[in-house]
């Protein structure tokens, strides 16, 4: 019996890893696609994540914060070619500003790279 | 199968020596001071974000003067300040002793006596904060226990001795011995830490006056008078150490215990910065 269901895992595994591999295919042009904007948007408006809004401003919002520049003000000067820039800023903006408050996001594993992905595209729609 | 088990213990041996090596030198003194030199020499100081008076204004603006009316209209913390005063005559220990024995009726020889702290002590050797001195007295003159930190009892002594220096200016000395601790408790205070990746003096120095959502992020001018101090955000009075172990959860950093060494540097160099604040306790805060 023991033998038996041995056996019945033993071929279920090269199907199984068929599946897997059809299942990544599948779900490649996904991951390679830009993220997502509304996960984004929430992303930066909820305190245990990004909390941009703690710092930043960012519309329709109550009292965001103003330490660092209004996000739409700022967003204006960058084009979609700039796009990896926007994602160091918040990866962790030391980069280009070593003594900045902005804390490390990806660098401190407070974002993993697709939130910060997600993220990135919500401040894209910030453009007019 | 037996050489793979005692493969496997080998591998396992070998990570535990690892661990154990990287644990011992993290913790050890040695490496502990090695890393603040370093630190002390590279330390900068921030250039302040306005003057006090420009952050006074702006806090007027935004917050009015409401906590500072509900502290006059009656401060839930001067209930601690009857049971401090009764603390302070009650005899205690195994020397049949009391603050008042040595201090005089309800401790008032004490008067001025907190302008001073925290101050540098030989026999730690360190920062004695008022706080530990008090449960350094009760130890070895009273032979009495030490009172638990933020307990009710200890708060209230606290606040009560405290309160007999209450107008008088804060006169801390960082001179000779106490130098090397003020260094540190400024390295702690400009130290980026924890996943945010903040230090106190960025905050507080560089950013002070400008709003943090909707928190008016404040400037480290009388941080330090009114403790014990009575917070909202708590409901209930607490001390200043209390107040660093909240910052520094915000700031997702590692929280030293009460009265530890980091924190009572801290609390010195903070303390130092405010001499010539006015000491003003029980305080009202949000």
């Amino acid at each position: 019996m023991a033998m038996d269901r041995g056996n019945g895992r033993g071929k279920a595994g090269p199907w199984a890893a068929v599946a897997v591999i059809v299942f990544m295919i599948a779900a490649l042009p996904l991951s390679a696609q830009a993220g997502n904007a509304k996960k984004g948007e929430k992303i930066a408006k909820t305190r245990k994540l990004g909390n941009c809004v703690a710092c930043h401003y960012l519309p329709n919002v109550e009292s965001p914060g103003d330490i660092g520049p209004n996000l739409v003000e700022a967003m204006q000067e960058y084009t979609m070619a700039d796009r990896k820039d926007v994602v160091q800023w918040i990866r962790d903006a030391r980069k280009f500003n070593p003594g900045t408050i902005m804390p490390p996001f990806g660098t401190n594993k407070i974002l993993t790279p697709k939130q910060i992905d997600d993220l990135v595209t919500y401040l894209y729609t910030l453009k007019k | 199968m037996i050489k793979k088990i005692s493969n496997l213990r080998k591998f396992f041996a070998c990570a535990a020596l690892i661990l154990a090596v990287t644990w011992l030198h993290a913790f050890s003194p040695g490496g502990a001071r090695a890393a603040d030199n370093k630190a002390a020499a590279t330390i900068e100081e921030l250039t302040p974000s306005m003057s006090y008076k420009e952050y006074h204004k702006r806090y007027e603006a935004y917050y009015g003067d409401t906590t500072a009316r509900m502290a006059e209209e009656g401060n839930p913390a001067d209930f601690l300040l009857d049971d401090g005063k009764d603390l302070a005559n009650k005899v205690e220990g195994s020397k049949g002793k009391s603050c008042a024995s040595c201090h005089g009726k309800d401790a008032l020889k004490l008067k001025g006596a907190a302008t001073t702290y925290p101050r540098y002590d030989a026999r730690l050797p360190g920062i004695m904060t008022f706080a530990l001195q008090i449960n350094t007295c009760r130890q070895k003159q009273m032979g009495a226990r030490p009172l638990k930190y933020e307990s009710y009892d200890q708060l209230a002594l606290t606040m009560y001795i405290k309160s007999l220096s209450n107008g008088m200016p804060i006169k801390v000395s960082i001179d000779g011995p106490a130098r090397p601790f003020f260094e540190k408790g400024k390295i702690a205070y400009y130290k980026r830490q924890g996943q945010l990746n903040f230090s106190c003096a960025i905050c507080h120095v560089q950013y002070a006056g400008y709003k943090a959502r909707s928190n008016l992020i404040s400037n480290n001018k009388h941080h330090a008078d009114h403790w014990p101090s009575y917070r909202l955000k708590w409901g209930k009075t607490g001390s200043l150490q209390r107040r660093f172990r909240g910052c520094l959860k915000n700031m997702r950093a590692k929280r030293p215990p009460l009265q530890s060494e980091m924190l009572r540097n801290l609390e010195f160099y903070l303390t130092y910065i405010n001499n010539g604040d006015l000491i003003q306790v029980p305080g009202m805060r949000m």
